[in-house]
């Protein structure tokens, strides 16, 4: 498994990648000292898992997710940020709190693992990398909230003027991306409408 | 007021009210030249119930509690009271008299006039008796009420000031003991990985963490502090976040060696270089400056924290660090302190706080 650290301070990183030799199956591949590095070393490098830092200067991590067209594994790294976390929905969050806890960090490379072997079996079919799969996760953020969502889980998406709102579960945001350019990533068998919306037929 | 107080001023009140009263009378008595024996019995018996009469008022008024009820009924029970009084006591005096057969002749032929029955005309001289009870009794509870309205109101006034000072003093303390926690688990993230690779650094690091953890768990009793140590703990936090920043961050000290001694309040320089370091340095890519200043300055002890950044603000005004500052400030120099914080050139923004200088 592919990984990149994202966190401003050096110390911070030598001291993750120090305690992510003890895991072979986590291989750091490269890491980036604010967003900007991050969101172009994520699209050269293709990480399957980044280690986020949420306050960096220039922009958070939050920002950087939402600026993905799809974002990797995410799990967060901060020292203290109950607010930031608190703004997250429960769905598909992993954090680590610094100083990080040996225990902590073992726990959630296990879940990762599981749930890589999960959509591995189910991705087999798709190998194209250009459009976006059902089983993969978009960075939603509104406001102060913010969602990991996987595309099946999305119902429609709307046109809203140059943005558009997705609708999943009990929620629909606003998403700063338009219609258009989502069309042109998402895999056709999937979506599929009228002018103006795309629907989703998988869920 | 102690109890005995309390006891000793009712007396006095008392002693001067009736006093005052037989003093007057005494005085009519003799201009109109009818200070006899008899004169002296009545006022003597005037004197003895009014004051009993009185005194017993006293006693309904506190076990009835008539001065907790709200003021309407404080009213109505005050003038029902001193009526009832005013009659009674006017009916005590009539038997005294009529037993002592010291009746004045007008109040005796009143007393025998035949077209009545003997108890309807006693009715009517309890009656008119009692009229001269009812003012002085109507003026003993004015005085009675005006003084109590008068210390309770005085007392709420002192429980207002000091429960204002308590809040106060509250105030400071929450502001002293604030220390962001962020920068406490990042401080100890980065000393972890120090551990290792550079054991010298940690082990200082360490020994500074803990100066600044002291420095803001002991809220100090005392509302200031020298600069010189105020600075120190500036100076370990800046050393930390230099630990942290390593190259973002550079540390300039321009310190006049006679400001050293100044008194400041404790952790308000801290906060504003906090601020500094979360507003403006953690916020630049390629990181930047903080500058400290102390100098005298027209009469002023003046305090500056520059900081590469820029001034946003809305987040700025409303920040926990800045608007603490101005109300520790404005506690401990009233109006005499300044505080602002400005843009100063396109990439620096200044904090610049004023103490007045003590004259010496």
């Amino acid at each position: 498994m592919k990984a990149i650290i994202i966190d401003d301070e050096r110390l911070a990183r030598a001291e993750l990648k120090k305690l992510l030799l003890d895991y072979p199956e986590v291989e750091v591949v490269d890491e980036a000292a604010n967003a900007e590095e991050g969101l172009a070393k994520i699209e050269s490098q293709q990480p399957d898992l980044i280690f986020l830092d949420i306050q960096m200067p220039g922009k958070t991590g939050f920002d950087m997710l939402s600026q993905l067209e799809k974002a990797p594994q995410v799990i967060f790294t901060t020292a203290y940020d109950e607010f930031a976390l608190k703004a997250f929905e429960v769905n598909a969050l992993d954090y680590l709190v610094k100083p990080i806890e040996p225990k902590r960090l073992a726990d959630a490379v296990q879940k990762l693992n599981a749930s890589e072997i999960r959509d591995n079996r189910q991705d087999i079919i798709s190998t194209n990398n250009s459009l976006l799969t059902e089983n993969d996760q978009v960075f939603v953020k509104d406001g102060e909230r913010c969602w990991f969502v996987k595309l099946n889980e999305i119902r429609l998406f709307e046109s809203v003027g140059n943005y558009a709102k997705v609708f999943f579960g009990a929620n629909k945001p606003l998403i700063l991306k338009s219609l258009n350019a989502l069309e042109e990533r998402l895999d056709e068998k999937l979506f599929s409408g009228p002018t103006g919306n795309i629907l989703s037929i998988s869920g | 007021m102690p109890l005995s107080n309390k006891w000793k001023t009712y007396w006095i009140f008392q002693a001067m009210g009736w006093g005052s009263f037989s003093l007057t009378n005494t005085f009519f008595a003799f201009s109109f030249q009818q200070l006899d024996k008899n004169f002296f019995y009545h006022l003597l018996i005037f004197l003895a119930l009014g004051l009993m009469i009185s005194h017993l008022m006293r006693e309904i008024i506190i076990r009835a509690a008539i001065l907790q009820k709200n003021l309407r009924r404080q009213a109505f029970l005050f003038i029902g009271l001193t009526l009832a009084m005013a009659l009674l006591a006017s009916y005590f005096k009539l038997e005294t008299v009529e037993q002592l057969e010291i009746l004045t002749s007008k109040d005796a032929q009143l007393l025998n006039r035949p077209d009545f029955s003997y108890w309807i005309n006693k009715m009517v001289l309890v009656l008119s008796g009692g009229f001269s009870y009812f003012i002085l009794f109507f003026i003993w509870n004015l005085i009675y009420f005006m003084f109590h309205y008068v210390t309770k109101s005085q007392k709420q006034q002192m429980d207002t000031l000091r429960l204002e000072s308590l809040v106060k003093e509250l105030e400071l303390q929450t502001i002293k003991a604030h220390i962001n926690p962020h920068f406490i688990f990042n401080s100890l993230n980065s000393i972890r990985a120090l551990v290792d690779e550079n054991p010298q650094r940690a082990r200082r690091a360490v020994t500074e963490l803990s100066n600044i953890l002291r420095s803001s768990m002991h809220a100090e009793k005392a509302e200031t502090v020298t600069l010189e140590r105020e600075l120190n703990i500036v100076k370990d936090y800046l050393a930390l976040e230099n630990m942290r920043f390593e190259d973002r961050l550079k540390v300039v000290y321009e310190i006049d060696e006679d400001t050293l001694d100044q008194p400041v309040p404790p952790m308000m320089l801290q906060t504003l270089v906090e601020n500094a370091i979360k507003h403006g340095i953690s916020k630049q890519i390629s990181g930047g400056i903080v500058k400290l200043i102390s100098v005298f300055k027209d009469g002023y002890h003046e305090l500056v924290v520059q900081n590469t950044g820029q001034l946003n603000g809305k987040v700025n005004a409303e920040g926990f660090g800045l608007s603490s500052t101005t109300n520790r400030l404005g506690l401990l120099y009233g109006s005499k302190a300044k505080f602002d914080i400005r843009q100063i050139n396109g990439s620096l923004v200044e904090a610049r706080v004023q103490i007045p200088v003590e004259d010496v």
